[in-house]
């Protein structure tokens, strides 16, 4: 079933090369949308592409940015509170990559840096603070370390698996917590240091069917929303009552 | 199963939130109480967002409320007049509750607040429980809360404006009395996503003086407009009522509360009040852990507009 699916995706991609000769490199996602629905529980999206030059393949996926608050905890009086915060600016809410090779093997670090690829290519950019450089580095490194523990950061690259010579599938897994938006998909092919092709691709992960209605009816009629929970609830608590009168 | 909430924007196991809302709906059913201040901590505990946590209790607290109210209505124990005082009260103060929860999220204080307040009131509201619970073993005779009831309304009290008469209970009082008691019932229905019924009926009997046959009934009155006004406050000004969440929370809470009925029989009043103050003690421990110990990780992140 999969072979099967992977070979008419990779005739699919070939018949796309054979139209646009000139490029070199050639990438097609499985599907074109995550749907979030109420039995949601992740999702996984297969990237499926053709190299026509040599060089090592660098997947990269990015979330919609949004700025970010830290906080940092710290024991006032005896407790635990926060009492110090950061914002970042435009901070990807989801990020992931994957490599054809080991990371110092594609690129010298400034190349990847440039092109967005590996963690330590994302620089947040911190909103005013009278923070010490430093101290706005632990708080950058928290922020990697907190998107990590949520599965929204990666801990290390992910494989390209080459399924022939030049006919590469990039896998990446998206938790049920993935936050809603437009992704970019970025596919790089490297050869010596140098970017030779570079395809950039979307994937739009948006709640559908009945999540979608109810995250519509909450924010859009938020009085109505309201009126009508409290009405279920409260025909639900007189229904137990009734139920309750019956069998005592 | 896991189950996507809209609202919250995460999966929980669905299975998991019943038959916690079912056991608390147990407890709830065997000891009169609204398990609000159980099902809230739970739920922040599953990595559920105070606010989502606080503002789809509310929901639950509704249709228990109603449900124990409406028993209470068929044998004509709710003053009507004392509870619709309350109760406009108690709406102002859901409003006030929800500027508060607002100003704690602002302030990135929420957790600690809302741990605080439950440490303090859980703590307290055991230790009571407990200290009752032997005392009225050793003065099995003497009924305690007939001889609190007797106590003449202080005089600060009787000295306060706007004198009502609430010719169910037999008072003469200020309405700001039961309007302010009320007036907390709410800010604790918004800011800690409970009734505060625990709170209300020590108040009513002490403060007020109203007679107990009343109280319950009166308190679970003003409870459902109470919690529904927060409820409905949560869903207008922070988006935090999640349906799904509050659907499971509901049902849950229902048909525990109908197996706690049928066990309230089997069980003996002096043994469910230390199982429930030993179970509130050990929430409350819980709560000061994570007040008062280093936390793992000191660092959180949030989405900020």
């Amino acid at each position: 079933m999969m072979r099967g699916f992977v070979i008419l995706v990779g005739v699919f991609l070939l018949s796309d090369f054979a139209v646009a000769q000139d490029k070199a490199l050639t990438v097609n996602l499985a599907q074109d949308s995550v749907d979030i629905s109420t039995g949601f529980n992740g999702a996984k999206l297969s990237l499926f592409g053709v190299k026509e030059k040599r060089g090592h393949v660098a997947v990269v996926i990015k979330g919609p940015l949004k700025n970010v608050l830290v906080r940092q905890k710290n024991s006032v009086f005896g407790v635990w509170m926060n009492n110090v915060s950061i914002a970042f600016d435009d901070v990807p809410q989801f990020y992931d990559y994957a490599l054809s090779d080991k990371e110092e093997n594609i690129l010298d670090e400034d190349a990847l840096k440039s092109n967005g690829i590996g963690l330590s290519s994302l620089k947040f950019k911190a909103e005013e603070n009278s923070l010490k450089p430093d101290e706005i580095d632990a708080f950058a490194s928290a922020l990697v370390r907190n998107k990590q523990v949520a599965g929204l950061f990666p801990m290390e690259a992910r494989d390209i698996v080459f399924l022939s010579d030049t006919f590469f599938k990039a896998e990446f897994y998206v938790p049920p917590n993935v936050p809603t938006g437009d992704y970019v998909i970025e596919t790089f092919l490297i050869n010596d240091g140098d970017v030779l092709d570079k395809n950039e691709t979307r994937v739009r992960v948006a709640q559908v069917g009945l999540s979608s209605s109810v995250y519509q009816f909450a924010h859009s009629y938020s009085l109505a929303y309201g009126l009508f929970i409290v009405f279920i609830a409260v025909i639900a608590g007189w229904l137990s009552n009734v139920v309750r009168q019956r069998t005592s | 199963m896991q189950i996507h909430l809209p609202i919250a924007e995460m999966s929980v196991s669905a299975e998991i939130i019943f038959l916690v809302s079912a056991f608390v709906g147990f407890l709830s059913g065997v000891f009169g109480i609204g398990g609000g201040f159980l099902t809230t901590p739970f739920l922040i505990f599953t990595g559920i967002p105070p606010g989502i946590a606080v503002g789809t209790q509310a929901s639950q607290l509704v249709a228990s409320s109603v449900s124990g109210a409406i028993g209470h209505w068929r044998r004509n124990n709710v003053d009507i007049k004392m509870g619709l005082v309350m109760l406009t009260g108690g709406i102002m103060g859901s409003f006030v509750g929800i500027m508060i929860f607002k100003l704690l999220e602002f302030f990135g204080q929420v957790d600690f607040a809302i741990s605080l307040i439950y440490v303090v009131l859980l703590s307290s509201i055991g230790i009571m429980m407990l200290i009752e619970t032997v005392f009225s073993k050793f003065f099995k005779k003497k009924n305690v809360r007939q001889e609190f009831n007797t106590l003449r309304v202080s005089p600060f009290i009787a000295s306060l404006p706007y004198k009502m008469r609430f010719p169910r209970s037999k008072l003469f009082i200020s309405a700001l009395v039961p309007g302010g008691i009320g007036f907390i019932g709410g800010i604790l229905a918004s800011v800690l996503g409970i009734g505060g019924g625990f709170l209300l009926v020590p108040a009513m009997i002490y403060i007020l003086g109203m007679p107990t046959l009343l109280v319950a009934g009166t308190s679970l009155f003003q409870i459902i407009f109470t919690t529904a006004s927060a409820t409905i406050m949560h869903a207008v000004f922070n988006n935090t009522v999640d349906m799904v969440l509050a659907i499971i929370l509901i049902l849950g809470g229902v048909i525990g509360a109908q197996l706690g009925i049928s066990a309230a029989r089997f069980v003996k009043p002096t043994q469910a009040r230390i199982i429930m103050a030993i179970m509130v003690l050990l929430v409350a421990a819980q709560l000061s852990y994570k007040l008062f110990v280093e936390p793992s990780e000191l660092f959180s992140t949030l989405v900020w507009p």
